[in-house]
Formats: C-alpha cells, sequence, structure tokens
C-alpha cells in the first residue's frame, strides 16, 4: 500500500496497476491517476523548484490552473515540457521529469538563490542589465554577456531538439450548442439542449466528465453526484446529435462564436492505434456558447506560502475524494471563506486528522463551526497564519491574532504541527473564455471576484462561471442554459436535488497576512506581495505595466492563481478599490496549445504540390525538380556528372541549333468567354484584342490601376466570343482575382465568363531550327508550314490520335511552337513529340534553359515586373494602345513615372568573364571597401551559349542612354565586384529573324 | 470570424480575400481627372467603426461581396453580391 | 470530336493510387475512396436572369432536374449536376463528349460552357466515416440537414480549390484541380488512416 493512498474511495481502478517513472525512479498508481495524485500516494512532495529562487515547490493544485509541479515528459526523443502533472494521466511506461533543477530536485545548487531574495526582486534584470555607459560591456553587451548564466539558472523545462514524429490533426466542427465544462451545471446544460433535439458538443479539459461532481461528496437525486454524473453522460452518450470532447480544452474565443479547443487524443496512451493523431485542433463553430466552466480556489498570500505541504482546501480534498490519496496526515486549515470547511469533513471523512481550521474572520457561523466540529478540528477564528515551517516538505505552521477588518496581526506566535496546510482564499470564476470574447469582468464586492461580462457574443453562463457557487443553483442554471441555447422554452419541471453542505459563498475580503517572509502572489513566476509593492513605489501604477514589470500572471498558467490576490495588493497600495485597478483582458490560449496542433496536416509532405501532367516522365527521365510557389518544374535534365550550368547550356545550345521542348504546362490559363470577351480584353490589356482574328494569338501586357505593370502573357482567340489568356505560373491567380474583379464590381454589364483551366490543358513548348519540320512528322489533320501557321497562328489537329491546339509563338527567340493537349493525354502528346524529335536531336530543356534563352532575348518575366516598374521602364511602352483607355491608362504618365532617372531594362555584360549574380547592383565607380551610389541592379543572369559570355539583364537608372557604357557591378554579400558592359537588353537575334523564319 | 456568403452561406474568413474599400468609386474609364484617379486609387477612409468593404469569397463560389463590418468589433452587419443581378437562389 | 474513340485519360493520382485496404482497418474499413472519373465535366454558366432557362436546358440534355436553391444539385449515379456558385454550375457525366451535346443549346444569349473534364479530377469519398474525414479538411458543415443529398459546395483546403457534392447520404464526390488531385489524394489517404480506408 501507498504510504498515502487510502484504504477504500476515489475513482481510481484499484484492480489496474500502472507503472511509469519520475526522474528516473520507478513508481506505481492505478487507472484514473494522474502523474500528481500517483506521486503523492507515493508520497512524493516535492515536485519542482522554483522559477528564480529555485525554491523547493509541491503540489499546489490539482487541476490545470497548477503552477508548481511542471513536468516534462519524454516519449522516445522527444520532450514536451511544462506539463501540469496534475494534466498528465499515467500509463505504463510513462517517463516524466522534473523541471529546473541541477543536479537533481532534492539537491539543487540554485537553490543560493533564495538568499539573494531581496536581489532578485521586480524588475532586477532591467535594473541590472542596463549595463555601463562604456566599456566592453556597454549598454545592452553586458545583458547578452550574462544572458548565457541566466537561462540556464532561471526557466522552465527545456524544449527538445528531436523532431515530433506525432501526427496533429484539425477538424471542423458545427454545432448548435456547445457547452465548455461537464460540472453539474455544463451536463445539465447539455442534457437539456439535446433533448430539446439540438446538435451538442459538449467539451471538458480533464479526462472524465463531472468536473465537481466527481469530488463534490455531494448527493444528487438521492445518488453520489459522482455517480449522478456518469449516468448523465450515459444519456449523453446514446443521444446522436450530442459529440463528447473529453481532455478537450476550449483555448480560444473567437469572432463570430467561433472556438479554437485542443484534444489530446492519446498522450494518456501508452501506444496511438494506427492513424490517429496525436492531438486535435478542433475549430468549433457554435451557435450558442455554454460556458459553466466552473471557478479556480484562490491562494492565501502569506509569509511560506509556497512551501511544499501547502496546498489549495479543494484540491485537497479532490486527491482525497477522486483519487484516493491524503495529501497529509495531520492537516491544517487556512482560509477566509466558508468552502474550507466542505475540504476539512471531506478529508476527515477521509482519514486524515485535521487539526486546526484558522480562519481570518472573527465571527464564524454556527453551521461552519458544526463542521469544524464535525471534522474534529480546532477552530481558530480571527486568527491567521504567518509563518511555516519545514524544508522539502512541511513541518509546521505559526498562527497569530489577525484582525480581518485592519489586517493587524496581535498576541504570541502559536506553533501548530501538522504536515499539511490547506489554504482557501475565495474563489475566482473562469471567465477566460468570456473575457476572450470581447466584453469587460465586473468586480463583484460580495463575492470579492470578477464575474463574467455581458455576452457580447452569443454565450450563456451558468453555474460557478456566474457566481453561482452551490450545485443546486449550477444545475438550475444550468438546465436554464442548455434550454435557451437550444431555443427551447424554460422548464418549471422539477429538478434534480441536491443535498450539500451548507455554506455563504461570500469570503472575507482578505487577501494577505503581511508578516515577515516571502509571501507569494504568482508561485510560477515567483512574484512576491513585496515585488508588487516595489513596483508600485517605482511608479507603476496601471495594472498592465505592473504584470509586465514583475511578470506577475505572465507564467505558462497566465495567473490562474495569482491574478485577483495581486491586483488586490495593487489596489491596496495605490489606496484604490480593486474595480478601479482594474484587469487585465484575458487572451487566448487559455492554456498552453502546441504547435504542432496549429500546424496540423501542413506539416512535413503535406503540403500541397501542383504537379504538371507530365510530372512522372520529367521525373522518370532524369529532371531535376525544382519547385516554383507549389509548382513543381523540372530545372535541368542533368546528364551523368554535368553541373547544372553545364546542362542548361547544353539545352540552351542544342535548341538553338536544332530543336528543344520545355513543358509549360505551368503557364496560367484563363478561359475568357462571352459576348463581351473582346471588350473585357481591351479594357484590361493596354494593347487591343478586340481587332484580333480568330485562330490568332497576341502579346498582352496588363497595367494595375495606379499605372505599373501587372502582367504579360499571350492570348489565343478561338472564337468569336471566347479567348484563352495565359498569364504568368507565378501571377496566375491574381490575374484571375483581378478579372474577377472589375467583372464583379467595376463592370458588372458585361456579360463574360472568367474560368481558370489551367489545369485543362498540358502544354509544351518545341522551337528550334527543326522544330517545324518535327511537328510536320507528328501532326496529322492539319499543315504547320508558314502559310497555315503564320508567326502567333493557331490552328488544331491531332498528336498520337488526341486532339491539340498548336500556335506559334516564341519565348526562346527560335521558331516556336506551343502545343496544348487535354491534360489527360499530356504525357502521351509529350512521348510522341520526343520520339518525332528523335531523328532531329531533340532535347528536353528545364526552367534554367528557359530562362537563359529568354534572357538572351531580352523578355521580360515577374523579376522584371516587380510591381515598381512601368511598360516604359521595361521598353514595352509600343503596346500602350493610345485608342482607348484601359486599367492603368489615367494613371500611367504621372510624373513620378515618366522621370528620365527611372529604372530601365538595359543588358549587361560581364567583361572579366566571370558569372553574375542576381541582386548584385550596378555602380559607376567600383569601391569594394565601401560600396554606394548604385544605378541599379541585375535582376537575372546566366552564361549565354549563343554570346559565350556570363549576360544579364538590369534595371538601371536611365538604361538606354547608357547602352555601351561601361560600369561595375558590386556585390559586396557575395564579395563579386568587377566590370560590365550595358547594352540593349535584346542581347541575340534583336531582329527576330530566327523566330520568324 | 464569419462572413455570410449570400450564396454559400457563412463560411469561415479563411475562405474570403479582402479585396479593399468598398467607398471608393471608379472614374469613368476614360476621365483625364488626376485627382479623381488618385482619390480612386489611394484615399481610404480607415473608419473607426462601420466600414464599407470588399471582399471576394475567393476559397468558395469566387464571388465579390459588398460588406459592412464594423472595425471595432469585426461584427459583419450585412453581405451581398457586388454585381447584384442573381439572387441568392443561383437563379430568377 | 465523337467521330473518333479516344485514349483513356491518364490520371493523376496512379502512382499514388493502392487499390486495397488500408491504415485502422483491422476493425474494417469506415470509408472507401476512388476516383470516379467521369468522361466529362463541364461547367455551365448563365448571365444573371437567364438562369432559368439553362436550368431547362441541363434538364433537356441531362434528363436530370435540378431541385431549387443555393447550391441544389441531383446526382443519377451517371450522371451529376450541381450549382456551385451564382448563376454557375457544375455537370459530369461517365460518358465523354458532354459539351458536344450542350454546345448547340447554351447560345451567347444564355450563357457559358467551359469543358473541364482533363482539368478537374474527381474524388469520391464513402462510408460511415465520411463526414468525420472530410471534416478534416473542409470548413463546412457536412451533416445531412446542413448539406442535403445531391447539393454541391464551394470551398477550399488551404490552397486547394475543392467543389463538393453529396451523392449519398454518406458519399461525397470531390472535385479539385487537377494538379493538386495527387496531393490531395496523398492527404485524404492520410487523414482516412485512423479510421481504416479501402481504395476501390
Amino acid at each position: 500500500m501507498s504510504p498515502r493512498r487510502t484504504e477504500t474511495g476515489g475513482l481510481i481502478d484499484r484492480l489496474r496497476t500502472i507503472r511509469f517513472t519520475f526522474d528516473g525512479a520507478p513508481y506505481t498508481g492505478h487507472a484514473g491517476d494522474t502523474l500528481a495524485s500517483a506521486l503523492l500516494a507515493n508520497g512524493v512532495t516535492l515536485f519542482g523548484r522554483s522559477f528564480k529562487y529555485h525554491r523547493p515547490r509541491g503540489l499546489l493544485a490539482a487541476g490545470v490552473e497548477e503552477p508548481n509541479a511542471l513536468v516534462t515528459v519524454l516519449r522516445g526523443e522527444v520532450r514536451e515540457p511544462n506539463i501540469p502533472a496534475t494534466m498528465v494521466e499515467i500509463y505504463d511506461g510513462l517517463v516524466a521529469v522534473s523541471q529546473n533543477r541541477t543536479p537533481s530536485l532534492a539537491w539543487d545548487i540554485s537553490a543560493v538563490n533564495q538568499l539573494g531574495g531581496k536581489i532578485l526582486s521586480a524588475g532586477f534584470y532591467y535594473k541590472t542589465f542596463m549595463g555601463p555607459v562604456i566599456g566592453p560591456l556597454k549598454g545592452t553587451r553586458f545583458w547578452m554577456f550574462c544572458e548565457h548564466f541566466i537561462r540556464r539558472s532561471a526557466g522552465l523545462g527545456k524544449a527538445g531538439t528531436a523532431p515530433d514524429p506525432a501526427r496533429y490533426e484539425r477538424m471542423n466542427a458545427f454545432c448548435d450548442v456547445l457547452v465548455v465544462g461537464s460540472g453539474p451545471a455544463g451536463l445539465m446544460a447539455a442534457k437539456a439542449a439535446a433533448d430539446q433535439g439540438a446538435r451538442v458538443i459538449l467539451a471538458d479539459l480533464e479526462a472524465h466528465f463531472g468536473g465537481f461532481a466527481n469530488w463534490s461528496g455531494e448527493t444528487i437525486d438521492g445518488m453520489p453526484a459522482a455517480d449522478w454524473a456518469q449516468r448523465t453522460v450515459g444519456q449523453l452518450e446514446g443521444n446522436d446529435n450530442v459529440r463528447l470532447l473529453p481532455r478537450t480544452t476550449v483555448w480560444g474565443y473567437y469572432d463570430g462564436n467561433t472556438l479554437a479547443a485542443l484534444e489530446r487524443v492519446t498522450d494518456h496512451k501508452e501506444v496511438a492505434a494506427k492513424g490517429e493523431p496525436r492531438q486535435r485542433y478542433w475549430a468549433i463553430r457554435a451557435g450558442t456558447v455554454v460556458l459553466a466552466t466552473g471557478s479556480f480556489e484562490r491562494p492565501l498570500v502569506f509569509p511560506g506560502n509556497d512551501r511544499p505541504g501547502v496546498m489549495l482546501a479543494h484540491a485537497a480534498e479532490r486527491y482525497a475524494v477522486e483519487y484516493g490519496v491524503l495529501p497529509g496526515q495531520r492537516v491544517a486549515l487556512f482560509t477566509n471563506n466558508d468552502s474550507a470547511y466542505r475540504s476539512a469533513v471531506a478529508l476527515k471523512k477521509a482519514g486524515a486528522a485535521i487539526i486546526a481550521v484558522v480562519d481570518v474572520r472573527g465571527e464564524v457561523s454556527n453551521e461552519m463551526r458544526r463542521l469544524a466540529s464535525d471534522a474534529e478540528a480546532e477552530l481558530l477564528a480571527g486568527h491567521a497564519v504567518v509563518a511555516t515551517e519545514g524544508g522539502k516538505a512541511l513541518t509546521g505552521l505559526k498562527v497569530q491574532r489577525f484582525d480581518a477588518m485592519s489586517g493587524a496581526l496581535s498576541g504570541d506566535e502559536r506553533s501548530i504541527h501538522a504536515d499539511s496546510l490547506l489554504m482557501s482564499g475565495g474563489w475566482s470564476p473562469t471567465i477566460h473564455l468570456a473575457s476572450q470574447a470581447g466584453a469587460k469582468a465586473e468586480w463583484n464586492p460580495a463575492r470579492q471576484a470578477f464575474l463574467p461580462p455581458k455576452p457580447t457574443q452569443r454565450w450563456i453562463g451558468a453555474g460557478a462561471f456566474t457566481g453561482s457557487f452551490s450545485t443546486a443553483e449550477a444545475i438550475a442554471e444550468g438546465r436554464a442554459a442548455g434550454l435557451q441555447a437550444a431555443g427551447g422554452a424554460a422548464s418549471s419541471a422539477p429538478l434534480p436535488v441536491v443535498e450539500a453542505a451548507p455554506g455563504d459563498p461570500d469570503p472575507a475580503p482578505v487577501f494577505e497576512i503581511k508578516a515577515k517572509g516571502k509571501s507569494f502572489v504568482d508561485f510560477q513566476h515567483d512574484v512576491t506581495a513585496e515585488d508588487v509593492r516595489l513596483a508600485h513605489r517605482e511608479g507603476f501604477v496601471s495594472v498592465e505595466h505592473l504584470k509586465r514589470y514583475t511578470t506577475l500572471g505572465m507564467a505558462t498558467d497566465q495567473g490562474k492563481n495569482s491574478n485577483v490576490p495581486g491586483l488586490a495588493i495593487m489596489a491596496e497600495a495605490l489606496g484604490k478599490p480593486i474595480p478601479e485597478v482594474g484587469t487585465t483582458r484575458f487572451r487566448p490560449p487559455y492554456t498552453a496549445v502546441s504547435i504542432g496542433s496549429l500546424a496540423a496536416e501542413r506539416f512535413g509532405d503535406l503540403k500541397p504540390e501542383r504537379l504538371t501532367p507530365m510530372h512522372d516522365w520529367h521525373l522518370a527521365n532524369g529532371a531535376r525538380m525544382y519547385s516554383a510557389g507549389l509548382w513543381y518544374r523540372p530545372m535541368i535534365y542533368g546528364l551523368a556528372g554535368e553541373t547544372v550550368e553545364q546542362a542548361y547550356v547544353r539545352e540552351a545550345r542544342a535548341t538553338r541549333e536544332s530543336a528543344g521542348i520545355v513543358d509549360v504546362s505551368t503557364l496560367g490559363k484563363i478561359a475568357v468567354q462571352g459576348p463581351d470577351a473582346a471588350e473585357l480584353l481591351d479594357r484590361v490589356y493596354t494593347n487591343m484584342f478586340s481587332t484580333l482574328a480568330v485562330g490568332k494569338a497576341r502579346y498582352g501586357l496588363m497595367l494595375r490601376e495606379d499605372g505599373l505593370a501587372f502582367d504579360d502573357g499571350t492570348t489565343w482567340r478561338l472564337g468569336e466570343q471566347e479567348f484563352l489568356m495565359t498569364t504568368t505560373t507565378a501571377n496566375a491567380g491574381k490575374v484571375m482575382q483581378h478579372l474577377e474583379y472589375f467583372l464583379d464590381v467595376i463592370w458588372p454589364e458585361l456579360k463574360v465568363t472568367v474560368t481558370s483551366v489551367t489545369d485543362e490543358w498540358a502544354g509544351a513548348a518545341i522551337g528550334g531550327p527543326n522544330a517545324r519540320a518535327i511537328l510536320a512528322s507528328c501532326v496529322t489533320g492539319t499543315p504547320v508550314d508558314n502559310a497555315t501557321l503564320p508567326f502567333m497562328g493557331i490552328v488544331r489537329g491531332r498528336i498520337a490520335g488526341v486532339p491539340v491546339m498548336i500556335c506559334r509563338l516564341s519565348f526562346s527567340g527560335e521558331m516556336a511552337f506551343e502545343v496544348y493537349s487535354g491534360a489527360g493525354y499530356g504525357t502521351r502528346v509529350w512521348e510522341a513529340l520526343i520520339e518525332a524529335g528523335k531523328p532531329f536531336g531533340l532535347v528536353t530543356y528545364g526552367l534554367e534553359a528557359l530562362g537563359t534563352m529568354r534572357i538572351e532575348k531580352g523578355h521580360v518575366t515577374g523579376a522584371e515586373i516587380d510591381g515598381r516598374t512601368t511598360a516604359r521602364d521595361l521598353h514595352l511602352d509600343w503596346m500602350l494602345s493610345k485608342k482607348k483607355p484601359f486599367i492603368g491608362s489615367a494613371m500611367m504618365d504621372r510624373e513620378g513615372l515618366i522621370g528620365s532617372d527611372r529604372l530601365e531594362l538595359v543588358g549587361v555584360i560581364a567583361l572579366d568573364n566571370r558569372a553574375l549574380n542576381g541582386g548584385g547592383h550596378i555602380v559607376e565607380e567600383l569601391d569594394e571597401a565601401n560600396p554606394h551610389d548604385s544605378l541599379g541592379h541585375i535582376t537575372a543572369c546566366c552564361y549565354s551559349p549563343a554570346l559565350g559570355k556570363y549576360i544579364a539583364l538590369a534595371l538601371v537608372k536611365g538604361g538606354k542612354a547608357r547602352h555601351g557604357t561601361r560600369a561595375f557591378v558590386s556585390d559586396p554579400l557575395r564579395n563579386r565586384f568587377g566590370p560590365i558592359e550595358i547594352v540593349s537588353n535584346h542581347f541575340y537575334d534583336p531582329d527576330g529573324s530566327r523566330m520568324h523564319g | 470570424m464569419l462572413i455570410t456568403c449570400p450564396y454559400c452561406g457563412p463560411r469561415d474568413v479563411i475562405e474570403f480575400t479582402y479585396q479593399g474599400d468598398g467607398n471608393r468609386e471608379r472614374p469613368q474609364p476614360a476621365s483625364q481627372d488626376l485627382d479623381a484617379w488618385n482619390a480612386y486609387v489611394y484615399d481610404r477612409l480607415n473608419p473607426a467603426g462601420d466600414h464599407n468593404e470588399i471582399w471576394q469569397h475567393s476559397g468558395g463560389c469566387r464571388a465579390h461581396l459588398r460588406v459592412v463590418r464594423n472595425t471595432l468589433t469585426h461584427d459583419i452587419l450585412s453581405t451581398a453580391f457586388a454585381r447584384g443581378g442573381h439572387k441568392a437562389e443561383g437563379r430568377s | 470530336m465523337a467521330e473518333q474513340h479516344l485514349p483513356e485519360h491518364q490520371s493523376p493520382l496512379e502512382p499514388e493510387y493502392h487499390p486495397g485496404s488500408h491504415g485502422n482497418f483491422e476493425h474494417g474499413v469506415d470509408v472507401i475512396l476512388s476516383e470516379t472519373r467521369p468522361g466529362s465535366i463541364l461547367q455551365l454558366a448563365a448571365w444573371p436572369g437567364e438562369e432559368k432557362r439553362l436550368i431547362e436546358i441541363v434538364g433537356k440534355v441531362t434528363g436530370l432536374a435540378l431541385p431549387d436553391g443555393a447550391g441544389g444539385g441531383v446526382s443519377s449515379g451517371v450522371r451529376a449536376v450541381f450549382g456551385f456558385a451564382p448563376g454557375k454550375f457544375t455537370v459530369a457525366d461517365e460518358a465523354e463528349g458532354l459539351a458536344a451535346s450542350f454546345a448547340g443549346a447554351i447560345t451567347p444569349a444564355i450563357g457559358t460552357l467551359t469543358d473541364l473534364s482533363h482539368g478537374r479530377t474527381a474524388i469520391r469519398i464513402a462510408g460511415p466515416k465520411a463526414e468525420w474525414v472530410m471534416a478534416k479538411f473542409f470548413a463546412i458543415d457536412f451533416a445531412l440537414p446542413a448539406f442535403p443529398l445531391g447539393a454541391g459546395r464551394s470551398t477550399n483546403h488551404h490552397d486547394v480549390f475543392a467543389q463538393i457534392q453529396r451523392t449519398g447520404a454518406d458519399q461525397f464526390d470531390i472535385y479539385v484541380f487537377r494538379s493538386f488531385a495527387r496531393s490531395f489524394w496523398k492527404a485524404l489517404c492520410h487523414a482516412s488512416e485512423e479510421v481504416g480506408y479501402e481504395v476501390q
């Protein structure tokens, strides 16, 4: 038998023993235990070292708000730090380790920090690490010097570096009613809404539904509350309209009643089933939300309140009743309210000796006196705890007379021998989600708590969340909320009958006992009451500043315990009432959320990839692929031993000498159809399309509304009212959206349909002196001679028995054709072209050779149409029609866009016969040590097999005027400097004789 | 945030693309009034409160919508097809 | 093009299409995945005010009666049609050549016809966990009352546009862009592992 496990009781399965390790030592527990309850049952009192002072810390709470007992759970190489031991369900083989200690929990060398307590007070880092004004450690250098040591000593768990192989998923859910929290209020709400036929989701962050009912010891409808809860859950399980989500933390409440939740699907399992995600991120769109999130018990602030063995009263009660574990044998309680009396009785029942109930209130009701005597406890009304004793475990405490009105202590200190001190500083409703949803919390002086604001979104509160702390109220409010949320009428049917201990929900307004010693407000960040007062003395009066200066409430627990006590102490220092000090707004997430769950399925190779119809052919034929946006395109088809440059030079040269073929399926393609199709094109392109003959293509340029260049491409007229527009690969989506915008918003009268047909067509561009002969040998149904297929002409025919469209147009500068076929025939047509090209030495070429040939020709792409250049800058002003207005025509002639010092497109030749770099600057005078006065920059570069030189395109100030002049490239980042000549961007075949044939 | 598309119903904001201030008025295509063009291209109201906006249901039916959104609360006060004409049912 | 028999379209899924049971199927498969490979996938668009006439034409050509309402649709197992945007409809047919049947009927006064038979890939998911798996991808409500039989929806999964038609109480046909199809298919298989799936 474990030293602290009770003989009977609890919701654990005593027949199932589970083995796990903590800090390397083996332990056992039972199914239903958390790591916290199992270790407590084994007599472990020391769970962690505190953040700054490395003080020994034990369990403070039993639930999600636990600030001290943070552990790291190891799964193979993967470590997940900073999980409250109270939220870790044990399983066979669980490996957990404690944090922030060196070398071990019991012997932590940094515990000497406690001696320097005054030094490490609020603002310590800000003040200390400003650094001297001069010298080697001036300014922030001192901080950077010290940071290394500080990071090692202060802090929480260490994140792992091993890749996380677990699967995470996102789920989208819709419901009429989302109930958050499954205590009596939540269960009643879910039941009432489900009975109305509503679609209900019930989520609870704990493993078991029931909340308070699981450990209240109360009776509902004549049965133990825990049984009533299980019966209700059973009824919900049988309802098809209800989705039950245990282990699911609703952590964010967003606009439009959209909520985010994290389900821990397999964290409690030894092994996940195949395909089962570790965690699921639920995005829930709820008609109405019922917030039944309960409340948190607050610690009292007094010297030594952080010693292991000092625990929240309800937590001890919960360990005893739900897990069958006693936190101590000799228990004292310290309270400012009635709820601790119930805890005392419960612990007495579970087998502990209740030594004393220390109550700050001088007047204690007869009912509470009776409970104290039921617990056989000495009642010390009008007393306060002023000190605790012990090292890594509590051995005793000291009490003194206390006046709740003045806060004054009097009389002699009295020592009490105890191994467990349970405190209750009142209760704070868990209003986080309501606060996230919008409005500001409201202070209730009777409850001494912030109550939820009036809803700004569609939610209804129920139970302790609203400040109604009794189960009877929770049940009534829960049912009413569920009915209202489901659109049902209020019910007058009798409610389940509750038998519960009596108690006044209002505490005495006492938060702190001012006595000598460290009194902790924020346990996780080691913020003391004195830190708060120091911040006030130093002028931090706003609660937001207080928070940041002291880091109160900024630890992983986000101040679930410390918020209200911290505010109360600040308010007292300011001499203002608490509501005037205000509270900070809670923001998502409510608890820590794994990044994995947010990334969900968009991880690793599950990023979508766009593949052309010939993708597999490219892979099978030696292509090295290149990712261009989401597309994958061949970069080169390298031969054995070839470098990238050798490969693309070979491919480009062979194309210019005989023929080459490239996959151009990624080009954006938009079907523009309808009676007004030509009119639309006249408006969006700078040049005319209404005059284009059917069966012809034209190169077009689009501007943005502000007159800058937007995109270019050829558009084919396939019919009187039907065009096939092509765009650059990168801008396909943007151009589509541009057209849709104008059709929907600006020109709704135009009858035009635009449809993305990028994926409908496979495209192969075949170019070179032999391209026409290759086509002629494989195309049936149409001649491809100059008369039938002139430059920019289109014919329809067949290749390999399937229909194709062929347009004679050229990007490479050679006699070239684009062959389009249905995407499902793409590989078939491609292979037929390759086969037909064999006698001609046809090469496949990739993006590198494509880019090389376009640079040689001086064609622009997205590198030059970069959102800053105009048509004139790119020497495309010949395309600007003067006969019609078009998008951008009114703005393109603004002063700044026509100046003579604009960056213009030029060609650049490296005079030192070395490769140039994209992004390298062009300068008039070379000064390697102090580069300055950029004239412009290189946008694209290559080795040109046609010229036998390293060339580039560049945007250079007053470009055209500089043709024939010399300058320098200056690229200090890559240490590339050297002489260049500025030339026309049309390096190769400037009169186009090759492509016109 | 949810936006109710008149065709598709309420959808998550991730399906939509903001397409700019809905108060802009485009001058006549042939207009040479540079001030008017400047105002159209660059001037924005940026109000604290209700704002007329254009959103495209780019991840859905792709229709552009006129949306009135409160910039302080993110409340969507109304949505309608920018082009008019089609009724929500997709037919007349 | 009906004058000559055309070869079968190459599926974009081929190297990743593995018939058989996969994932956590020891306790049975809860979804069945398949590529339906319709011979024709068309987009029909009506000018505002011409929707009714277009719907009549759809009825005449396909024999399918489109029900009222945004996203309304119907499927016969061989042919399917649904609205996916104002005045816009997707029609699919097992047979090729449906475009030719519509070509004369949809005049410029009514609207337009766009052949997407190659450009869209149709993937079917069926089985008791179909809604569950679909919910992993799309932020729309797949419950039967919210997404009735025959109805169509346009939505997206990250960059992957999808038109979805419910063609059975627990069956959905998903039309995605061909270039994304393999990537989406892989993701769909991955997401189905948990419930056990069979590729047919």
